[in-house]
């Protein structure tokens, strides 16, 4: 799978690398459709002269054919024609090609048919008679014009492939001296245990924690950093939220945090399946869980629960934890806010689990609530699309 | 190239980062491996080949951001380590849910992906099993040729 995009994906940077590398030829090329032979053929001799490529057309439809083929960055074209008219024309070639310039010719110039010209598209008019000099400048102008927005175009691809890579890269960069640190003090510990003193080990054992306190960072950073770019969760997809609730499960009970705690997982039999990807809907639960495994009480519990209702597949997480004051409650959905009190103040956390929760439930069409009591509970209330039959039987017929 | 009972089993690691490199070496010579390593895929592919180790722990990120998939590939194309248990060890493991792959899935045959940094413990455990596991495919394919 991931082979098979990097394959696709440099197969897209080449030929996205020859669409953008124009050869002069192609930079060059002016297309002239228009009935009267004799604008076809004075036009074609004076840019000519300036260098350029000229290709000229009698009549619409073949001219229209041919740009289709060539993309030329310049269109000339006569209003006045039998068969099809320059403005059918311009309304056929603007879907071919946005980026394309086009300069109307107009024997009646009047200042109404150039402005319904530019109003469907066209970028400047020429009225017949016009001097070499006034067709070049044009023409010239034209051109000038079209190199400037693919340029235009091109920085504006670049930045956000800039963009997109940068998140990786500095997560990555980031991650490599801390996981080499950590790494460092795990095989120590493992190797010379019984040689290190109370406090070395201490020290050692805080160093580990607070190492992992920002790896946890760099993660959620990065996470948050895909799902605001948007296209994070995938909605065509549907999930089978049992099984994900029960490995999140599986996985949380094995923490320290969670030893002294139990779990209740109290799902609706044939649970239907969830709209969404598993790996979003893995972290949305997973972040859930582990919040109600770090924000509660020695002997507590973490009470999931989740049932249908209406084409809603209704999911609660609550724990018998410390709970939250109300006014705590708006702020919770912030970026790295995080509620500070004595009893939160030696939990670890990043300030952004709840962020990316609720962002995974918009993208998905759904939504999420806390209700809470200080000193008794917190309990998040997730509400999640039921994926139509339709794409359960797709689900079913690829056997993912 | 045969191997009798007592001599030490062999890991080789392909990986980037020296610090990282050296933390693992320590711990694995430790529990009594062998232990080369190499610093890119174009070096460990050729210390593979020569050295034929019974385990590879394998990065992702190198000189090329996937070179290690491709170092994988390769290594799955050389007879004699066709069968080599490797387990990629690596940092994007853990940040990129798309990469949890399945080992038995045809195009990225790592027997085992592991995040970085590495649980001493869990590591020693795989590597050990890993290793038993494929000895015994050894030893009962041979077992079969007779």
């Amino acid at each position: 799978m991931l082979a098979d995009c990097i394959f696709r994906y440099a197969i897209l940077r080449i030929v996205a690398r020859i669409i953008s590398m124009p050869t002069s030829t192609q930079e060059k090329t002016i297309f002239i459709i228009d009935d009267d032979e004799i604008i076809r053929l004075s036009c074609e001799q004076i840019l000519r002269k300036s260098g350029y490529t000229v290709k000229t057309f009698a009549n619409g439809y073949e001219g229209i054919e041919r740009l289709k083929e060539v993309r030329p960055p310049l269109l000339v074209v006569d209003i006045k024609m039998p068969e099809l008219d320059g403005f059918e024309i311009i309304k056929i070639v603007r879907k071919i090609d946005p980026d394309l310039v086009i300069v109307v010719i107009t024997g009646y110039a009047t200042i109404e048919t150039a402005v319904d010209a530019m109003k469907m598209g066209a970028y400047d008019f020429l009225p017949k008679p016009f001097t070499p000099g006034e067709l070049r400048m044009i023409i010239d102008r034209g051109i000038e014009r079209w190199r400037l927005a693919k340029e235009a175009q091109l920085l504006r691809k670049q930045k956000e492939e800039a963009e997109r890579k940068f998140v990786t890269l500095v997560s990555h960069q980031l991650k490599g001296p801390l996981s080499a640190v950590k790494q460092y003090l795990d095989v120590l510990l493992y190797t010379s245990k019984d040689q290190l003193q109370g406090e070395t080990l201490e020290w050692i054992s805080r160093s580990q924690a607070r190492i992992v306190e920002m790896i946890g960072l760099i993660h959620d950073w990065l996470m948050l950093a895909k799902v605001e770019r948007g296209a994070f969760s995938d909605r065509t997809v549907s999930s089978d939220l049992e099984k994900i609730i029960e490995s999140v499960v599986r996985e949380y009970r094995q923490l320290p945090a969670a030893a002294n705690l139990s779990f209740h997982a109290e799902l609706a039999p044939n649970l239907e399946k969830v709209q969404g990807d598993e790996s979003s809907l893995n972290m949305l639960v997973g972040n859930l869980v582990s919040n109600a495994v770090k924000y509660n009480k020695p002997g507590g519990s973490v009470n999931i629960r989740a049932g249908k209702s209406g084409t809603w597949i209704v999911l609660e997480v609550r724990d018998t934890g410390i709970g939250m004051p109300p006014s705590f409650r708006q702020r919770l959905f912030e970026e790295f806010y995080r509620i500070k009190t004595p009893e939160t103040q030696n939990i670890p956390g990043t300030g952004l689990g709840l962020v990316i929760c609720k962002r995974i439930v918009d993208e998905l069409g759904g939504s999420i609530e806390v209700d809470s009591k200080e000193g008794e509970y917190s309990a998040f209330t997730v509400r999640l699309p039921i994926a139509n039959a339709k794409e359960v039987e797709y689900t079913k017929a690829v056997g993912k | 190239m045969v191997k009798t009972m007592n001599e030490p089993k062999a890991v080789l690691i392909i990986d980037d980062d020296s610090d990282f490199v050296r933390a693992i070496r320590t711990l694995l010579e430790a529990s009594g491996f062998k232990v080369r390593s190499a610093p890119n895929g174009r070096d460990g592919l050729q210390l593979a080949r020569t050295s034929q180790p019974d385990l590879i722990l394998l990065d992702v990120m190198m000189t090329e951001r996937t070179e290690g998939f491709f170092v994988l590939q390769e290594i799955r194309r050389i007879p004699e380590l066709s069968k080599t248990p490797v387990i990629i060890l690596s940092s994007i493991y853990s940040d990129e849910p798309t990469f949890r792959v399945d080992p038995d899935a045809g195009w990225l045959p790592a027997n085992l992906f592991l995040a970085k940094p590495v649980d001493p413990t869990r590591l020693l455990t795989e590597v050990t099993r890993l290793m038993n596991e494929s000895a015994l495919v050894k030893s009962s394919s041979e077992a079969v040729r007779r």
